[in-house]
């Protein structure tokens, strides 16, 4: 009997106290985004070396345009095999004229970003990089170009 | 009356269905349950749902382009898998790795074991009907994921680990960070223990439920906190201790019951030894490198090796062998979740149904780790 009235009294105990620790949450900060209803910038923020969509950087040498030589490296680097490169000329000259990454088949390691000899390709903090077709996932030349608009530096943690 | 009325009541085996897609089976598994009114008399788990193949994606892919998939099969340990692939190909290549390095290895993979465990903790909630923990874990493991993110780049993939080094050394910030999230989590695992741990329903569910004895565990090959749970002190960092483990000092929790509550205190007990393990490898962590010399083109001599770590779910082994190229012979996997769930069938016999879902959760399997 006195038994059953303890078992009763430290059970009523513990659920006060777990209503406790929920009735002290009530009064914390939230920290919950309704993304994609608001922007998650006041709470998150992408952190430099993040692995976002992919850019092509511009070179600020007067005679090429493009940082990439077409060397192949990046494509070679790549597990999945999802960088596709057609470059032109032979020497200082090479540069590419057609250059596909398929988004849709990119596992985001960063591999390609540090197998680049020139620093031509990086990843971005963009990371909104859905699409509503299977085409639209494949990146060709003027989309990375306008997507490393202005920017000078290769995804990196500082 | 009826004659059909008279006669005694009697009961049949009926086989019921859990799975793939039931909410509580932790990954798209399938078990084939034959149960006699709520006892449950036989107990078939079915897997493959999820296997990725990436035992034979290995041997077409470089060794140093492996270390991304590395990541994808136990999700929830991926810098710990990473650093069981690194220590073979450098164990393969003959490669010591900078002590800087090495510190910041076993941090990274304690970091994930608290991240693990809390994730067990929230599904675990989740699973046996308390719903709030789920949300209170969650929260705790978001400061975890923006230090993942800071150092690694990812959230959840990390490709972090290179071998003989790392992709980058720690970010500025880190340390005050890291310092800020270990003076805040005691605090919080103190309120989910109020929470749920203490709570008189929790151990009503979990106490002499799911037992496994000491030598079934052994026999079944099972490790990690279902084989501390038994009574069985055995963890690879204390007793074959790879890389900054013997440099530190921590305790094994163990507890005799071998019931789903042991097995629960064992995990809560070991966020706090993995606490104790970053503040010390903070204070001794060594200046310096963090790559060693590694060649261009890596390709090993033709060779075998078998190295192991001890992941948030138990002995996670990698078999490497080698016939000189520059892409793996054969690669071969120990997924301690696969050898885990063999041992279930044993553990819900006899029990009630309601207490499967229990049994299971506390196992703590991850679906791609034992299909992979």
């Amino acid at each position: 009997m006195w038994a059953a009235i303890c078992d009763i009294w430290q059970g009523g105990k513990s659920i006060i106290i777990g209503h406790t620790v929920t009735f002290r949450n009530f009064w914390r900060p939230k920290i919950t985004d309704r993304y994609p209803h608001s922007k998650p910038e006041e709470n998150w923020q992408p952190k430099p070396g993040y692995r976002g969509g992919f850019a092509q950087l511009k070179s600020d040498k007067e005679d090429r345009e493009l940082r990439c030589i077409a060397c192949n490296l990046c494509a070679q680097a790549c597990p999945v095999g999802c960088i596709h490169i057609e470059g032109e000329g032979k020497g200082k000259e090479r540069h590419p004229v057609a250059f596909y990454i398929d988004m849709g088949l990119c596992v985001f390691c960063h591999q390609c970003v540090e197998a680049c000899p020139v620093d031509a390709l990086t990843m971005t903090e963009e990371y909104e990089i859905s699409r509503t077709s299977r085409a639209g996932l494949i990146r060709d030349l003027d989309e990375l170009v306008a997507a490393g608009e202005g920017r000078q530096e290769v995804s990196r943690v500082v | 009356m009826s004659e059909t009325t008279q006669a005694p009541l009697t009961t049949e085996e009926i086989v019921v269905n859990l799975g793939p897609q039931h909410p509580s089976t932790h990954g798209v598994m399938h078990f084939v349950v034959t149960i006699d009114g709520e006892t449950i008399r036989e107990c078939v788990p079915h897997i493959g749902y999820l296997h990725s193949s990436l035992e034979k994606i290995a041997e077409t892919l470089r060794y140093e382009q492996f270390i991304t998939n590395t990541d994808r099969f136990d999700y929830l340990n991926g810098l710990g898998n990473e650093l069981c692939y690194v220590q073979a190909v450098e164990r393969l290549l003959g490669i010591e790795p900078p002590p800087r390095t090495v510190f910041i290895r076993t941090l990274m993979a304690e970091l994930k074991r608290i991240s693990s465990h809390l994730v067990y903790l929230g599904c675990y909630g989740n699973d046996i009907g308390a719903m709030t923990v789920f949300l209170h874990a969650f929260r705790e493991r978001e400061p975890l994921m923006d230090m993942f993110e800071a150092v690694t780049g990812g959230r959840l993939l990390y490709n972090y680990l290179r071998i003989g080094g790392l992709r980058n050394d720690l970010p500025t910030g880190f340390t005050d960070q890291l310092h800020r999230f270990l003076d805040y989590l005691p605090r919080r695992l103190e309120e989910m223990n109020d929470l749920l741990t203490s709570n008189r329903i929790f151990i009503a569910r979990t106490r002499g439920i799911g037992i496994l004895t000491a030598r079934q565990a052994l026999s079944f090959g099972v490790t990690g906190p279902t084989l501390r749970g038994c009574g069985v002190p055995y963890d690879l960092r204390k007793l074959r201790p790879y890389a900054a483990y013997d440099q530190v000092e921590f305790d094994v929790p163990s507890f005799p019951e071998g019931d789903c509550l042991a097995r629960h205190l064992v995990r809560m007990e070991e966020m706090n030894q993995s606490m104790r393990i970053i503040r010390q490898l903070m204070e001794k962590m060594p200046e310096g490198e963090i790559q060693a010399d590694v060649p261009r083109r890596i390709k090993p001599e033709a060779g075998e090796v078998y190295e192991r770590v001890e992941s948030p779910r138990g002995e996670l082994g990698c078999y490497l062998l080698s016939d000189g190229g520059a892409k793996p012979y054969r690669m071969h996997w120990r997924g301690p979740s696969f050898y885990n769930l063999q041992a279930l069938p044993v553990m819900v016999r006899g029990g009630l149904l309601a207490d499967f879902i229990a049994t299971l959760g506390s196992l703590d399997p991850i679906a791609p780790d034992i299909d992979r």
